[in-house]
């Protein structure tokens, strides 16, 4: 079984070499990174590593990043997909737990969900990923625990009949909407979110509501709705 | 009158023309150029007949003509904001597509030289 992690990287320089050697370690060498047209090393840092690196020249957002990942995943045969953050906030050692049930046959799609143990999540992101369960479920009709995960995996007739537009961060309800279409069967199990300093940084320039993903909610319902009128 | 005239002669001269090149040049669809072209003619008749104007005002129900043509300036202005967005949406999504055939240009090269 062909498994491969795509790892969707925007500046990610201080991290990616950690994350990737972390998946190493975890037994799995297929790595796809898709730098998103970064403004500093991630892609010299990604390549240093070995794995296939691949470069989006113009920023795009995680959507389109991770759909590339996806396509070359595709083109290199891939059996099983599994998508994660590249900040170092998944723990590579769920990789196991994610992909189980496509082993065992019961499930196309797994998501990784943050929201079934919510033990040392912020309450404010647990309220904003639950406005956001609700949102995908009015936009597509399908309701998880954690529809924002990034952390998902695929079988090959799953990733083959989904293909996402949406650019930015809305994909996760996009992807999920297709799932639902497609009348996939989707698992979900409890994964460990680390809240590292570099993440929580990450956010630091930004207003305390901004950082809690107030802005990107909003931003996020604003694309939905024009994605559902221009499409 | 002078303004009249100087108007009528700045549309036939200039922007029609402008128009029929444009349309020459694939700038411009035959349907968006019709579109123009019946803009600038109605445009031509409101000037030299203004009393029809109040015919509008009075098919729309408004009490004053030149509310009725501020009210059609706003839904064209509405329309030509939901054509741009549109046509974003679809740049947006060309743009999105290159990047991706450019990045996965190199997987594509990995796969025929192991294959080959």
């Amino acid at each position: 079984m062909k498994t491969y992690i795509i790892l969707p990287a925007y500046n990610e320089e201080k991290v990616i070499k950690e994350v990737i050697t972390d998946i190493q370690k975890q037994g799995y060498s297929n790595i796809i990174v898709v730098d998103d047209g970064s403004n500093d090393n991630t892609y010299k840092q990604a390549k240093s590593t070995g794995v296939i690196v691949l470069n989006h020249p113009i920023n795009r957002g995680k959507g389109a990043a991770t759909q590339t990942g996806i396509d070359a995943a595709k083109l290199l045969d891939a059996d099983i997909i599994v998508t994660m953050d590249s900040d170092g906030q998944h723990n590579p050692k769920d990789i196991k737990k994610l992909i189980q049930p496509i082993l065992d046959g019961k499930a196309d799609v797994v998501i990784g969900s943050r929201m079934l143990n919510t033990k040392g999540m912020p309450k404010s992101r647990i309220v904003m990923n639950k406005i956001a369960n609700i949102v995908t479920y009015i936009f597509f009709g399908i309701l998880v625990s954690d529809s924002q995960s990034g952390f998902r995996a695929y079988n090959k007739k799953a990733y083959t009949s989904v293909y996402t537009y949406m650019d930015r961060y809305e994909f996760e309800s996009e992807m999920l909407g297709q799932i639902k279409n497609a009348k996939l069967r989707i698992k979900e199990v409890p994964i460990k979110v680390i809240y590292t300093d570099y993440s929580k940084n990450k956010y630091k320039h930004m207003s305390r509501f901004s950082a809690q993903g107030l802005t990107n909610g909003v931003k996020m319902v604003i694309r939905l709705i024009e994605n559902s009128l221009f499409k | 009158m002078v303004i009249q005239i100087v108007v009528t002669f700045g549309v036939l001269l200039f922007i029609l023309p402008n128009i029929y090149s444009s349309y020459k040049q694939k700038n411009l669809t035959a349907f968006g150029s019709i579109l123009w072209i019946f803009f600038w003619i109605v445009g031509l008749i409101v000037i030299w007949f203004p009393e029809l104007i109040g015919l509008i005002g009075e098919l729309m129900g408004v009490e004053r003509s030149i509310d009725a043509l501020v009210y059609l300036s706003i839904v064209y202005l509405l329309y030509v904001s939901l054509r741009q967005k549109m046509s974003i949406n679809e740049l947006s999504k060309e743009i999105t597509l290159l990047n991706r055939k450019i990045s996965l240009k190199d997987v594509k090269r990995e796969k025929k030289k192991l294959s080959s």
